[in-house]
């Protein structure tokens, strides 16, 4: 991979243990080439994703989020994902309200299965943030 | 002994634009409609016509909502350590008597019996110019401990309103450095001094909310036990910690450290008995129920600390009255205390 | 009406049909209420219906045990059906005392427009849709609606549809839509680099009082997350960017259980306009789910319920 410039995009990913986490193992196994960016924090189920896990990684400074878990209907925990989505979708729109692009965070379902489509999350993703640019919102001390 | 000057009012702005030379001046002034001490803007001095009192007392300045201790950076030979230092002159212009006794209140602790450097390098470094109040609030109840309206012995001059000047008197040593080079200060006469005494009668008889302070402790003593009394008293505070904010003679802080890898920092900040986890530890939580903060917290001021301090820990600003979201009222909890235990005991 | 309503709370006291009474009593301050919670049926005769009382009183259900008869509003009464569809509170515990109310009067709307404090305020009278405040002897009027709180001005629901009683007649609600969203258009209408710079001035005047918590029945955790330290979620100390966190959380928490009373807005002391925060997640509860908080005591909560499909467009 070139490194196209100085900064690079952290983006804190919550990946869920039985499909996207299982996904991204795949990626990794198949050889798929896929840029660095996203740091991989494994959870039980993007259900157990509370939008202050979303917060706290924008807070320390993380310039974007990926959740991503089962596809809707195939949640091993049945309808943690259905709670996901309402969550992270909620989430999205009010961080949008206050100033924080809601391309910051993205979401994703993404199976143990597909290898492929999480090397692709996770690249188009990278993208999105770059263009967006660092985060510097939390960075000032006010006090 | 003080000796009295005066100002013309029209000259207010040229008094603190000498004294900017020096200090950094703080005056009243809003924000969102929230009146607050800010670093004066050089010119604006309106807040001579609206201004009543802030919402949070200057006791911020003293002991800050957040206050940073001390950042350290771990490097090979163990951690370097930067206490910030601040040695800001400081001149607050317009402090109101409660308050200012306020701020004595707090040196009994922060100073007489332990000198806290963080609040004694801002102590010694700024200078109090207080401001007679001329329109008490309906909440103030200030005369009923010990503390009138007009009140000098706190600050370092006293500004009195007499219609079109302010009467001054100097009250320490500071304080008359401070006149010394202001032309615009003239000797005060008779006349003006004996109006300055009509204003504090006047204004001391505008404080209309009283509470009768003779025995509160031996009061508050007797009752201490009685449960139901308490449980009864403390039904609608809903334990935010408002009250204790914006109260001058409180202090309690509470103390975190933040460490991002290799560096971080000590804060203070402010903290409230109010909270139901103030007195949480490992193993129990002695104020877990509502009801023994809110004890805990009438007793404190009105007992405990004139046990220890001889003074009550109040001075009648008003604030946790006119704030307080439910309108708990403490001077109407201090005017019902109940003549006799009853009999649910209870520690 | 006050008649009615406190011969009903004594009845219900007397029947031993309730252990508590729970409702607004005249406060110390002028225009102003205090919750009065009591079981002594001599306490009820003080109690009021006006345009000042501004408490939400569900927020006490979930700490007095036993039955208790409230008196409700129509947004509390709200409040209390979302407590119930919380497993919070039980609905055959509670009586609910419905009060019909058309709006209530912000007293500082009426402090700043007549650029006095509410205690140099001689009397503020309603009628119809006109407000006389008398300050010195002299009567101005205004127009209702730059009096009351925009919360009021948007109202839909005023009078609480769960009632076991109902005080007086149903009354619509000084409907107003663009004056109750008004804040919100301005800051929709600012790029987001500038609502981001409102947001953090605000918070940087934020001292954590957690009046604003405490006053809400929806935050009814036994351990809010401020109060995490293992780990630490938001720092203890009020720095601007923990504030921030908190409060933008704190609506997230609440979202679908916020019945827009407005208590926190008001309660703050530092005036930070928290409203304009709640009633924006309110609005996407019910734009994105269609869903109203406490309309319906049989509906599972907001983050409890999903379509199996919805909101897809944001997914990957």
């Amino acid at each position: 991979m070139e490194r196209k410039s100085e900064w690079e995009p952290a983006i804190a990913g919550f990946l869920c243990k039985w499909c996207s986490y299982a996904g991204a193992d795949l990626a990794g196994t198949s050889r798929k080439k896929y840029p660095a960016n996203v740091r991989v924090l494994k959870v039980p189920c993007s259900g157990r994703v509370d939008p202050l896990l979303i917060l706290k990684a924008l807070r320390l400074g993380f310039d974007g989020v990926l959740i991503s878990g089962c596809h809707p209907g195939d949640c091993h925990y049945q309808a943690g994902n259905y709670r996901a989505r309402r969550r992270i979708a909620l989430t999205k729109k009010l961080l949008e309200y206050i100033g924080i692009p809601e391309e910051r965070v993205q979401a994703s379902w993404v199976s143990a299965s597909e290898g492929a489509k999480f090397a692709q999350v996770a690249a188009d993703v990278a993208k999105d943030i770059e263009k967006i640019g660092p985060n510097k919102l939390f960075a000032e001390e006010g006090r | 002994m003080t000796t009295k000057k005066k100002i013309s009012k029209k000259d207010i702005g040229k008094l603190l634009g000498i004294w900017s030379q020096w200090f950094s001046v703080l005056v009243p002034s809003k924000e969102e409609n929230v009146a607050k001490m800010v670093g004066w803007d050089g010119k604006d001095v309106s807040f001579l016509v609206w201004y009543r009192n802030t919402v949070v007392p200057p006791k911020a300045n003293f002991l800050p909502p957040v206050e940073k201790m001390f950042s350290f950076q771990q490097n090979r030979h163990g951690y370097h350590v930067e206490v910030p230092q601040d040695e800001q002159k400081r001149l607050i212009f317009g402090i109101r008597p409660c308050d200012a006794r306020g701020i004595t209140m707090i040196d009994k602790v922060f100073v007489e019996t332990y000198e806290d450097c963080y609040y004694l390098s801002k102590r010694k470094n700024t200078v109090l110019i207080g401001l007679s109040c001329t329109n008490p609030y309906d909440s103030c109840f200030c005369t009923s401990l010990g503390v009138k309206p007009t009140e000098s012995a706190d600050v370092d001059l006293m500004f009195t309103d007499i219609g079109d000047e302010f009467l001054i008197e100097e009250v320490t040593d500071k304080g008359k450095e401070l006149l010394a080079s202001a032309g615009m200060v003239k000797e005060a006469t008779k006349a003006d001094d004996a109006k300055a005494k009509t204003v504090q009668a006047t204004v001391s008889g505008m404080v209309i909310r009283k509470v009768d302070t003779k025995d509160i402790a031996r009061k508050l003593q007797a009752c201490f036990s009685d449960r139901d009394y308490w449980e009864k008293v403390a039904a609608k505070c809903i334990s935010c910690g408002v009250c204790t904010f914006l109260c001058p003679t409180c202090f309690c802080f509470d103390i975190c450290d933040e460490l991002v890898k290799k560096q971080g920092a000590r804060y203070r900040g402010w903290d409230s008995c109010s909270f139901r986890l103030y007195t949480k530890m490992p193993m129990e939580n002695p104020r877990e129920e509502k009801w023994r903060r809110v004890r805990q917290k009438v007793c404190h001021k009105y007992q405990f600390y004139p046990m220890n301090f001889d003074v009550a820990a109040c001075t009648g600003c008003g604030r946790c009255i006119r704030l307080c979201p439910v309108n708990w009222d403490v001077t109407q909890i201090l005017s019902s205390l109940p003549a006799s235990v009853t009999s649910r005991g209870d520690k | 009406m006050e008649q009615e309503l406190r011969k009903e709370a004594r009845k219900l006291l007397e029947e031993g049909k309730v252990d508590h009474i729970i409702g607004f009593a005249p406060g110390s301050l002028k225009f102003s209420t205090t919750p009065l919670i009591t079981k002594e049926k001599e306490e009820v005769a003080s109690l009021v219906i006006n345009r000042f009382m501004v408490n939400n009183l569900a927020k006490f259900l979930t700490e007095i045990p036993g039955r208790v008869g409230i008196v409700a509003k129509g947004c509390d009464g709200r409040s209390i059906v979302s407590l119930i569809q919380d497993n919070q509170v039980v609905r055959e515990n509670v009586v609910i005392i419905g009060v019909p109310c058309s709006g209530l009067i912000d007293i500082a709307k009426v402090e700043k427009l007549v650029g006095k404090d509410r205690d140099e305020i001689d009397d503020i009278a309603l009628q119809g849709e006109k407000v006389t405040v008398t300050v010195d002897g002299k009567r101005k009027d205004f127009p209702a609606k730059e009096v009351f709180f925009e919360h009021c001005l948007g109202c839909e629901f005023s009078t609480p549809q769960e009632h076991d009683t109902l005080i007086g007649e149903r009354v619509a609600a000084v409907g107003h839509e663009e004056l109750n969203r008004k804040r919100i258009k301005e800051l929709k209408d600012m790029a987001p680099k500038q609502r981001w710079a409102f947001w953090k001035e605000q918070f940087t005047r934020c001292i954590r009082c957690y009046a604003c918590r405490q006053v809400c029945p929806a935050c009814f955790c036994e351990r809010c997350f401020v109060e995490e330290s293992q780990p630490q979620w938001v720092s203890p100390v009020p720095k601007w960017q923990d504030n921030l966190v908190f409060q933008v959380i704190r609506n997230i928490h609440v979202a679908g259980r916020c019945t827009d009373c407005g208590e926190c807005e008001r309660v703050c002391p530092q005036n930070i306009p928290l409203r304009s925060l709640s009633k924006e997640m309110s609005d996407l509860v019910d734009e994105m789910f269609h869903y109203k908080a406490g309309t319906d005591k049989n509906a599972p909560s907001l983050m409890t319920a999903y379509e199996h499909a919805e909101a897809e467009d944001l997914f990957r």
